[in-house]
């Protein structure tokens, strides 16, 4: 069997590394391709790929060289548009990505086992741009063998295509100056599991309407895109799904002004939906977002924290639009009270996990996160708290945690991380804690939608990113 | 209306912003009182609160003080969603992405009071 797609990789710099290996791992995923191979082949003579370690030095070192073997500045004979022939209107003049090319490849075949990409430590897969911005496409095949259930994830499909529609209609038509960084955010991929949330909890009410589930499933993933572009000015982060996050590229004052127009955008959306129930929903979810990263700044001062701290601002600043994403679902199509509440609680226990295993990425060469990000950002998280109660490392990661935390310091205590079996134990406590997610769906009538609800919430700790 | 008389008006409506309202917040909350009901006005003036405190299309703000402007928009989101009006709603919703719009470089938009007045008194 043979499976093939295109994935959409917008470029937003002249030069650029793209990360792409978690993109290609959801791909994976999504196919259901177990033991195969992934073929990937770059449409463009100007974009290439490679595999390299994602550090952003190394990749400043990398353009540095590329810089090098082929200077913008040089001339080439390509540039010459009045010697060449066949030149259209708008032809560039990149003679210097042509030739930088040729030290790139245009396609890789990558090997895949247990569901997983076959990468070392340090590889990422990179989609190098040698002539952006653009909005460039790579050709994907998969052969291998597939799970049989691979249509798991397929049947959500025409929810996350109407979810996709509803997204880019909704940014179409937005100012240029918001939608540009928006979109390219938004492309950058993400399950969109708040928004399919809300697909599905919409539908186990008397008043199942799909464009109106669409349209605040949207608005639900815009006010999660917004809230995301502010933290990331806040954490001072330098990409995100290895793209430059907007404070990082058009500049801290417009990201705010982009956070700002997005969470004002969603909250008409929602308003216009008429269902009151709904908009008192989204409202109070905002605002325990809002107090509980107010919380988990403050709590950076008595950084690692402790359990009970963790899940309080776990609660309110992941869990809480989970909870919201499936109430209002709820809501919308007019499900019974119990229903409302159960999936609320449900939605609730899934945030939980998606933070529990979110936490573990920072210990992931392959999550597309600059590896130790949480530690160096002091951001409250599970592993390191259960590290610190560790009998044998506990101290030694508690002294490194109150110091400057260099580099060294914080691979030392990735090390010391991994060696208290602290990852484990959070990965175990994520699964629980789905499991207990599900019972709540026991007692509903699911309509149909168990098997897709079940699949997402499987797929808060079966990622990658 | 006294400022105390303001301020116990809109008290509880206030929890965690305690240290935002000041004197200018006191006097943009008796301006929009003129024209709104109490959690309206306390709406306008978060609102007007929240685009000072993030300094909005000029430099930006410390994280804190985004924080604290995204608890003000969120808590203006939340009264407003209590009135269960849905024209309001809008209004408010509209007249926020006009002035952030703005702000990231996009068209220009009237002044955010004249915005909110209008959307008060439904002249959008």
């Amino acid at each position: 069997m043979i499976s093939a797609l295109r994935l959409d990789v917008p470029t937003s710099s002249a030069t650029e590394f793209v990360d792409i290996t978690a993109r290609l791992q959801d791909a994976i995923s999504t196919a259901g391709l177990r033991d195969g191979q992934l073929h990937l082949q770059s449409l463009h003579t100007t974009l290439g790929l490679t595999v390299n370690e994602n550090e952003p030095l190394l990749l400043g070192d990398l353009q540095a060289m590329l810089e090098r073997v082929a200077p913008r500045a040089h001339a080439y004979e390509h540039d010459d548009l009045t010697r060449r022939t066949g030149v259209g209107p708008g032809e560039p003049r990149n003679g210097h990505a042509h030739c930088r090319h040729l030290f790139l490849l245009p396609a890789c075949t990558l090997l895949v086992e247990a569901g997983r990409l076959v990468l070392g430590q340090w590889q990422s897969v990179f989609a190098v741009e040698l002539d952006g911005p653009r909005k460039r496409q790579l050709a994907l095949q998969m052969d291998g063998d597939f799970d049989a259930n691979a249509g798991g994830v397929a049947h959500d499909r025409p929810d996350r295509e109407l979810v996709e529609l509803e997204l880019a209609r909704q940014l179409l038509v937005d100012p240029e100056p918001v939608r540009e960084p928006m979109q390219r955010l938004v492309e950058a991929g993400g399950k969109r599991l708040r928004p399919l949330l809300t697909m599905l909890s919409s539908r186990l009410g008397t008043q199942d309407d799909p464009l109106r589930a669409a349209a605040l499933a949207a608005a639900i993933e815009l006010l999660h895109h917004a809230t995301l572009v502010h933290d990331d000015y806040v954490d001072q982060a330098a990409t995100r799904r290895g793209r430059p996050t907007v404070a990082a590229h058009e500049g801290a004052a417009r990201a705010v002004a982009v956070g700002d127009y997005y969470f004002a955008k969603a909250t008409r959306i929602i308003a216009q939906l008429g269902n009151p129930d709904v908009s008192s929903t989204i409202a109070d979810a905002v605002e325990t977002i809002c107090l509980s990263q107010m919380d988990d700044v403050r709590l950076r001062g008595m950084y690692p924290g402790d359990y009970a701290a963790y899940l309080r601002v776990v609660r309110g600043k992941t869990a809480a639009l989970f909870a919201a994403a499936c109430k209002a679902g709820a809501q919308l199509g007019a499900a019974s009270t119990g229903v409302v509440e159960r999936l609320q609680r449900f939605g609730d226990l899934l945030g939980i996990a998606f933070q529990m295993t979110d936490d573990l990425l920072d210990y992931s060469v392959s999550s597309g996160k600059p590896l130790g990000q949480d530690i160096r950002q002091r951001t409250v998280s599970l592993p390191l708290i259960y590290a610190t109660e560790d009998v044998r490392y506990g101290a030694r990661v508690r002294e490194l945690l109150a110091g400057p935390l260099e580099d060294r310091d914080i691979q030392e205590v990735q090390e010391l991380v991994g060696a208290t079996g602290a990852l484990e134990r959070v990965g175990e406590e994520a699964r629980g804690v789905v499991a207990a997610a599900l019972r709540e769906l026991e007692e509903i009538a699911l309509d149909g939608v168990g098997p897709q609800l079940a699949d997402l919430a499987n797929s808060t700790v079966d990622r990658v990113r | 209306m006294s400022v105390s008389e303001l301020v116990d008006e809109v008290g509880a409506n206030l929890a965690g912003l305690e240290s935002v309202w000041d004197g200018s917040m006191s006097d943009a909350y008796a301006f929009f009182r003129h024209q709104a009901r109490p959690e309206v006005a306390l709406a306008a003036t978060l609102v007007e609160s929240a685009v000072a405190l993030q300094d909005l299309g000029r430099t930006a703000p410390d994280p804190p003080r985004l924080l604290l402007g995204d608890l003000c928009l969120a808590r203006a989101s939340r009264l407003l969603a209590d009135t269960h009006d849905t024209e309001l709603q809008v209004a408010f919703a509209e007249a926020v992405e006009r002035i952030a719009a703005q702000a990231a470089g996009g068209p220009a938009a009237r002044d955010l009071r004249e915005l909110l007045v209008a959307a008060i008194l439904g002249r959008r």
